[in-house]
């Protein structure tokens, strides 16, 4: 008979905190089995909901499914003592406030360890929870410049080219679920708890590693090389036929080098001595792109690809959305999965909110034999009910006094 | 539980990993291996390519010496084995016996072209987890597509998306392809390491595309919901977002500065701030007020008015300043920049590891901080450093060891 149970059965998370990195931390350890319970307020929305204009709130499912979504506002006595409460019942507790905004609540981190002793505790903020920047507030989206990739981005000679996304809260995100799994397969083991502090800014600033070796030995500080390689060429995005449509080449060995002259026929600047060795390839490159480029240029981004890899030279069309969309690998894969969005209201913040149905994307990881869940998806306090009664032993006088009072709320 | 605890001060038990990725999965064991699993390299006899991958510590060139390789490989142990070679792969199917974890990122099929693949080496072996990190997942009709970092970017959209709206995609620097797959394959290896030992669970397979995992580095941005529910296709902004206005990296007196306004009240105080430094009162037109979203129209202007401010002002001055009035202005570093940060000195991220042969160096380890657990401090190990330990404990004598050494099979 298959095990049912899941990596994370019988693990219940408690979760506080906006924006990405923290909620997709609590949303991995759903997908995995954990009980998630994610305490939002009414009263300020995470700004998520809000980003981008043209959809509220793309990203939400994917930062939200399969946790339990409750309001509390946790800056009330009464919301602070039901925060507690679930304290008590959790096993990890996750959070990205500030420590002077948790010293306001009345959130302290030895108190409850008090509330609950083996309690593992995350605490991560952007630039760091310790350390002379503790109070200061960050955004990841920003953050990320802060771990050294930006200047490493973009063409020579021109400003850093960042990208707009937060790059530097998924590589936290991501990461955070590792520290607590491993932290509660520790406990299990050692009967110890733990406490993590980590950053948005120390998981940039790691990613730099191979650079920052680099500098300590030979001063030198990473350059702006576009789309080019210290490696290979031809390298670069080569513009197609159609409205912004481009097709990326990177040809890293003599054996792709032969087998791309063969797709485009051969032209006698290939057999040039200028291109005969990488080496020669590389210190010819301008050259050498405006004939890839003059080549590109006069069919389309998929032909390029597809004519490419038929003969195994590495190359992708640079997806835009409709490409994604309309994948056919990605749909054999099963990747993008129907969802419902709710559009927030700023003036109307109960969850009686607008519903459409979207997609989000799966988990990437496939588990053959506990495969992480594609999980629900409710909306901010769907879940009041069964948190406050049935996992706290409320009663509905008691629960609706303090909804009245605006606590749970 | 037959499994061991983990040293004190040490967050992950001794798991055996055993490590035959390239570029795309590097990370992924170097993470494991931080945090206390025995992560074994699996090379072939000339090493890991990576090994001979530039810039070299002085600029010397030697197996020992890439930064790159030494960066990703800390923490962890080294083996060679050809497992392209009948005796290579009996030696490898008593080591992948004795082994937790195996992590990979060889073509689709490869490892079963070898008679490698999970499962084969799962009837030795039932409490086996395999992870394949690789640039389409082992299914689909992309699986045996070819790849490099950059078509890694591509194929994803996030070269879509980086760049200047008027030029070419760009690809994000430092390689970010490594990450998203190696990452996500780390909490797949740890949930189902959590699924066989505390669930009652077995061994399994996991297959990781890194499309896919990079394509969930860019949630935000959303470009297949933004086709789907409008038909517009996301594209590059330059330096600026469009998500959020204002808000991206504008010039400073003595470099970069990055910025911020998410919201209303935050727009408030900066709008107030720019009138007091500039005079300019068209910073405070009602049009301008209100949340993130409200000044899309007015992105150009806006975005005109914000440099005219932060050119007046040092970087410095702007991170520290802002956070006096509730505001968000953070330095564009670079890697000099990182190692002389306060704030990374105090929250314990450097580490000076002595490797014989390049010497002392500060690396960054760990994402967190913990008084309970820390990361593990060993450089990357040379070449084959650990044959006799690793191939002897799994009983194989030292004349059969010379044997293979002689046959080139390790």
């Amino acid at each position: 008979m298959t095990n049912q149970n899941k990596p994370l059965s019988g693990v219940r998370v408690l979760e506080l905190g906006p924006y990405v990195a923290l909620p997709l931390t609590g949303r991995i350890l759903a997908s995995l089995g954990a009980e998630v319970i994610k305490v939002e307020t009414n009263k300020v929305l995470d700004e998520m909901n809000f980003i981008p204009a043209w959809s509220r709130g793309g990203g939400q499912p994917e930062f939200q499914r399969g946790k339990k979504r409750i309001t509390i506002d946790v800056r009330t006595p009464d919301g602070l003592e039901v925060f507690k409460e679930l304290v008590k019942v959790s096993d990890v507790f996750i959070t990205n406030f500030r420590r002077n905004i948790l010293d306001r609540w009345g959130i302290d981190f030895p108190e409850l360890r008090r509330l609950r002793q083996d309690i593992i505790l995350m605490w991560q903020t952007g630039l760091g929870g310790i350390g002379p920047y503790y109070t200061y507030k960050s955004y990841g989206i920003l953050v990320q410049h802060m771990g050294g990739v930006s200047l490493m981005s973009g063409e020579e000679g021109e400003p850093p080219a960042t990208i707009n996304t937060s790059y530097s809260d998924y590589h936290t995100g991501v990461f955070q679920p590792v520290a607590i799994m491993g932290a509660l397969l520790r406990r299990r083991l050692t009967g110890q708890p733990a406490t993590m502090e980590s950053s948005i800014f120390k998981s940039g600033a790691l990613t730099a590693g191979p650079a920052i070796l680099d500098y300590q030995s030979t001063g030198r500080v990473p350059q702006r090389i576009g789309n080019r390689d210290p490696f290979a060429a031809p390298h670069g995005a080569y513009q197609c036929q159609g409205d912004d449509r481009w097709c990326a080449i990177a040809i890293q060995t003599e054996e792709q080098w032969q087998s791309f002259r063969q797709v485009i026929g051969n032209p006698d600047w290939c057999s040039e001595d200028a291109f005969s060795t990488m080496e020669f390839r590389l210190a010819n490159q301008d050259r050498l792109d405006t004939l890839v480029g003059e080549w590109a240029a006069t069919r389309t981004a998929e032909d390029v690809m597809t004519q490419l890899q038929d003969a195994g030279v590495p190359a992708s069309v640079v997806s835009q959305g409709q490409d994604l969309y309309e994948s056919e690998h990605l749909k054999a894969r099963g990747f993008y999965q129907p969802t419902p969005y709710y559009l927030a209201d700023r003036s109307n913040p109960a969850y009686e909110w607008e519903q459409f149905e979207g997609i989000a994307a799966a988990n990437p990881p496939k588990m053959s034999e506990s495969p992480m869940d594609f999980g629900s998806y409710s909306n901010i306090g769907e879940d009041n009910d069964y948190v406050f009664k049935e996992i706290l032993g409320m009663s509905q006088a008691e629960v609706d006094r303090l909804a009245k009072n605006q606590s749970l709320y | 539980m037959s499994f061991q605890a983990p040293a004190d001060g040490v967050l992950l038990p001794p798991y055996r990993i055993l490590d035959l990725t390239g570029p795309e999965g590097v990370f992924c064991g170097k993470l494991l291996a931080d945090y206390g699993a025995e992560v074994i390299k699996v090379e072939p006899p000339a090493g890991d390519p990576a090994r001979q991958r530039p810039p070299f510590i002085g600029d010397e060139p030697g197996l020992e010496r890439s930064s790159y390789f030494l960066f990703y490989n800390t923490n962890k142990r080294s083996v060679t084995v050809d497992i392209e070679s009948p005796e290579g792969q009996d030696l490898f199917k008593k080591l992948a016996a004795s082994a937790d974890v195996i992590i990979e990122s060889f073509s689709v099929g490869y490892m079963k072209y070898l008679g490698l693949d999970f499962d084969s080496l799962k009837t030795n072996n039932p409490g086996l987890i395999m992870a394949s990190i690789t640039p389409f997942g082992q299914t689909g009709p992309w699986k045996d597509y070819k790849s490099t970092d950059l078509i890694s970017l591509a194929a994803s959209g996030f070269m879509q998306i980086t760049g200047d709206p008027d030029g070419p995609p760009l690809r994000q620097g430092n390689e970010q392809s490594h990450f998203p797959g190696s990452q996500h394959a780390v909490t797949a290896i740890m949930g189902a390491l959590l699924y066989r030992d505390l669930q009652d669970g077995q061994g399994q397979y996991i297959d990781v595309s890194m499309q896919e995992a990079m394509i969930t580095y860019y949630t935000d941005a959303h470009p297949a919901l933004a086709w789907m529910q409008r038909g517009e296709n996301v594209t590059r902004v330059g330096t600026n977002s469009t998500l959020v206005i204002p808000l991206g990296a504008y010039p400073s007196k003595d470099g970069w500065i990055s910025a911020g306004i998410i919201t209303p009240r935050e727009w408030e105080n900066l709008s107030n701030w720019m009138y007091e430094v500039t005079g300019n009162e068209e910073i405070l037109n009602d049009d301008y007020k209100g949340g993130n979203q409200d000044r899309a129209p007015y992105n150009d202007i806006i975005t005109a008015l914000v440099i005219d401010f932060t050119t007046r002002f040092t970087s410095e001055e702007l991170f520290h300043q802002g956070q006096e009035r509730n505001l968000v202005f953070i330095p564009v570093n670079t890697v000099s920049d990182l190692l002389n940060d306060p704030q990374l000195e105090a929250s314990n991220f450097w580490f000076d590891l002595d490797h014989a042969e390049v010497g002392t160096l500060k690396y960054p380890l760990g994402v967190f901080d913990s008084d309970e657990v820390t990361p593990v401090t060993k450089p990357a190990p040379y070449l084959g450093q650990d044959n006799d330990s690793i191939y002897g404990d799994l009983g194989i004598g030292e004349s059969e060891l010379a044997a293979l050494r002689t046959g080139g099979v390790i």
